[in-house]
């Protein structure tokens, strides 16, 4: 199908320790009978069974007066043009970096020196993590945070020496850092190689892969429950000590009341009520995204006993001491979706004071916290950007603060094109172009930016400001 | 001008070097797979020799040695090879066989450079002298293998290496620069920043002319005695292919479709509008005579074109191969044109007249 006849490329990176040469060892042999050319580090564990092994001495050049966005590694295109002399083509090439590697320079390689980026593919960087260790790798340095944070696939390692609670913890910060990646859990890196080749990591086509749910960390509300209601007035109650309160905690949605501390004023809620079709994933998603774009918008203040009403309406609750309630007026049944942007107590009784449940919910990640150096910032929002805006803000962007955006990927709606615009980016070198058309799927903007003390407010109002008004 | 196609040989693999003896009566090809063909000048294969494990790099003869007074030592032709095993082999060009090793690390070998021999010694080191490049690390070599000195690590790996053509010094380039090293007290003479990482060095053949063939799309060049330099940038790609004519007037460049023939008399190239001879695809190999006026130049496309840069028009002709060329080697009487391909073919032309 591929039309590009280029070498693909697979980076594996990760702390000593960590099992890159095992998994290395397991593509080699699913591999078998391919010509597949290995480039390890100077370091590198011995044991690699290949007729190909190339030992490199990570020879960092900096082009362009120091500048980090414009180093490469010089052993790799020395090593790469030598690979390129001989009759037959490679079949693929693994490079096994140190564990102290930055990814960067190795991925930038393929993007500035024309020569290999004519006769190679970086298909993806595989970051191998040992489960046990990695939070203590954590504070030894930087590399290893940079080793997740350019990944397109991350094993979680090891994983039978660590207790599940912890494993979800984990997986849950290494998605923080970079929601892009796709992560397995794997004991001895086994794993189907289809999940580390072919990835497509840097292929701007398959950047449409991007999926709005690996981004859910990044959304401005951090709780929703869906309700089925009859036309006819409910009350809403936020916070503990409500009028309306039965004995019935466990009934209603307590979850977070404890283990939160709320940034902002603990006396303001805002919230959206949003009608939805079905509890299929399909409609909850465009009830999501739609909250998105509500909660994007200019808010409208609700006073203690004023109503709350469905609609695309960003609606602030006022509170005392974290509490209110509020009426609600559904003035057709159906099936409704409250979204709140903090995860607090919240119950909906009907007119006879009985509790409403709600029939499905959801928690959203809200990030508010930026205690990692290293972290996502995934940006979702329908409607149509412009173009030259959008130039204008990317290119700037990105020769401002290049060295500290890893990567950034993007599946974007640009105003005047029928067609996807398809973002990749790496440091400050990037490349955009216009994919397959929209038909008829919902014209929404995905972009993930994936850096280091990224400052998630300036990166959504500069995106924002980007979209036709 | 008579030109017709006199042999062709194929190799296992990639044409990677190949190198006249000085008595013009061997051609060596070394394929990127390892082993090393010696033919005689008609196409008679002599001997393969296994060359290097994981692949040949380079492969170059020693100059005629001009015995020394009282001298007597019969005359021997020999071979140096280098390659990706990280050791340098000498090999008796007539019989094929092995004569010595020099093993210099776990570094690639890639280049080789014997000491052009003008008569006087270097500091007690008898000529032949083989100047080797391993990783960052530069050593002098004798042919029997030993090390008649190692300089001072370069910064970065040495990515290519040039004898000022009277043997006095040796020009190193790395990626930030190039280094003169003086052949008689082993000082650096010279020291030029670049910021960028060198492909190809090559000097004029009067000494004149340093110039580097760059990564940044660029070729530089350097007058050491009148302390000038000019940067001649704009080129599609990086520089790898550069060649002087052997009057010091012309200097042939690939990088881009067009070779470029710069006029590097007097005042030199800056300013000037060089000559370009067109391909239809990127120039690969770019090589003019040792002491007459055509230049070889060879493109993706397959193509090889001849050229006579002074007249009207230059093309003198054009041969096209199964394959792009590789590299040039002419004979050392500029009568044959030996021509390496990237499917391990081997064309050897004759020119006349």
């Amino acid at each position: 199908m591929s039309a590009d006849q280029r070498i693909p490329v697979t980076v594996l990176t990760g702390f000593i320790g960590a099992g890159k040469t095992t998994l290395l060892n397991r593509i080699l042999t699913g591999q078998h009978g391919r010509k597949i050319a290995v480039i390890e580090n100077e370091f590198g564990e011995v044991g690699v069974d290949n007729q190909l092994v190339i030992q490199s001495d990570e020879e960092i050049f900096s082009m362009n007066n120091g500048c980090l966005c414009c180093t490469v590694r010089g052993d790799l295109i020395r090593i790469l043009g030598r690979l390129l002399k001989r009759k037959d083509r490679l079949d693929g090439v693994l490079i096994e970096t140190t564990g102290l590697a930055n990814p960067g320079p190795v991925a930038q390689t393929f993007f500035s020196d024309p020569e290999i980026r004519d006769a190679y593919r970086l298909d993806g960087i595989v970051t191998v993590v040992d489960a046990r260790h990695v939070a203590q790798h954590f504070d030894d340095g930087r590399e290893t945070k940079e080793q997740i944070a350019f990944a397109d696939v991350i094993l979680l390692n090891k994983t039978d020496l660590v207790g599940a609670p912890d494993l979800d913890r984990l997986e849950a910060r290494l998605h923080r850092m970079n929601t892009a990646a796709r992560i397995h859990r794997t004991r001895n890196c086994d794993i189907p190689l289809d999940h580390v080749l072919e990835v497509g990591g840097f292929n701007l086509s398959r950047a449409t892969d991007l999926d709005p749910r690996f981004l859910e960390s990044e959304y401005s509300f951090e709780w929703a429950g869906v309700y089925e209601l009859a036309a006819g007035t409910y009350q809403l109650c936020i916070g503990h000590h409500s009028a309306g309160q039965q004995n019935d905690h466990e009934h209603g949605h307590e979850h977070g009341a404890d283990d939160h501390h709320h940034h902002g004023d603990e006396n303001e809620l805002d919230v959206a009520l949003l009608p939805v079709k079905s509890l299929d994933a399909i409609d909850l998603a465009a009830a999501r995204d739609l909250a998105v774009q509500v909660f994007s918008d200019q808010e409208k203040p609700v006073k203690p006993g004023d109503a709350v009403t469905p609609g695309t309406t960003l609606q602030r609750l006022q509170l005392a001491d974290g509490h209110g309630d509020f009426p609600v007026t559904i003035p057709a049944t159906g099936r409704y979706m409250l979204f709140t942007a903090h995860d607090v107590p919240t119950h909906l009784h009907a007119a006879d004071q009985s509790l409403v449940r709600y029939v499905h919910d959801q928690t959203y990640r809200h990030e508010h916290s930026h205690d990692e150096e290293v972290s996502s910032v995934g940006i979702t929002l329908p409607g149509e950007l412009d173009a030259k805006r959008l130039n204008d803000w990317i290119g700037g962007l990105l020769a401002k603060k290049g060295q500290d955006i890893f990567r950034c990927k993007g599946v974007l709606s640009v105003r005047g094109s029928d067609k996807r615009l398809v973002f990749q980016g790496v440091h400050m070198t990037f490349d955009a172009k216009f994919d397959q058309p929209w038909g008829g799927a919902p014209r929404t903007n995905v972009f993930v930016f994936i850096g280091r003390n990224l400052n998630r407010e300036e990166l959504v109002s500069g995106f924002k400001a980007c979209m036709v008004s | 001008m008579n030109l017709s196609k006199t042999w062709v040989a194929q190799l296992d693999d990639y044409v990677i070097d190949l190198a006249w003896s000085p008595d013009g009566r061997t051609l060596a090809l070394a394929s990127a797979a390892g082993p090393v063909t010696l033919f005689d000048a008609a196409g008679a294969r002599l001997h393969t020799l296994p060359g290097h494990a994981d692949g040949t790099n380079a492969v170059a003869f020693a100059p005629a040695v001009i015995p020394e007074s009282g001298d007597r030592q019969p005359e021997r032709s020999i071979l140096a090879s280098c390659g990706q095993d990280g050791s340098v082999r000498f090999w008796d060009g007539v019989s094929g066989t092995q004569t010595a090793e020099a093993a210099l690390g776990h570094a690639w070998l890639e280049h080789l450079a014997w000491r052009p021999v003008t008569g006087y010694p270097v500091s007690g080191i008898r000529n032949p002298v083989l100047a080797a490049a391993a990783g960052r690390k530069l050593v002098l070599l004798q042919p029997d293998g030993s090390i008649a000195h190692a300089f001072k690590d370069a910064p970065k790996t040495l990515s290519a290496l040039a004898w000022h053509p009277r043997g006095g010094a040796i020009a190193v380039a790395y990626f930030g620069g190039v280094c003169l090293w003086a052949a008689d007290d082993f000082r650096a003479q010279r020291e030029y920043a670049y910021g960028s990482a060198i492909s190809a060095l090559v000097w004029s053949p009067d000494g004149r002319w340093l110039v580097a063939g760059a990564q940044d799309n660029a070729v530089h060049l350097w007058l050491p005695e009148e302390d000038q330099e000019f940067h001649m940038s704009g080129y599609e790609t990086k520089v790898r292919e550069l060649s002087f004519s052997h009057d010091s007037r012309w200097l042939a460049t690939g990088g881009a479709r067009d070779a470029c023939v710069w006029d590097c008399s007097g005042a030199g190239p800056e300013g000037r509008e060089p000559l370009a001879l067109p391909h239809a695809d990127r120039v690969c190999a770019v090589a003019f005579q040792h002491a007459h006026g055509l230049l070889a130049t060879a493109a993706n496309d397959h193509e090889v074109e001849l050229w006579s840069p002074t007249r009207q028009p230059p093309l003198i002709a054009t041969v096209r191969l199964t394959a792009p060329a590789s590299k040039f080697a002419w004979s050392p009487d500029d009568t044959l044109l030996a021509i390496g391909s990237q499917k391990g073919g081997v064309l050897v032309l004759k020119v006349e007249g």
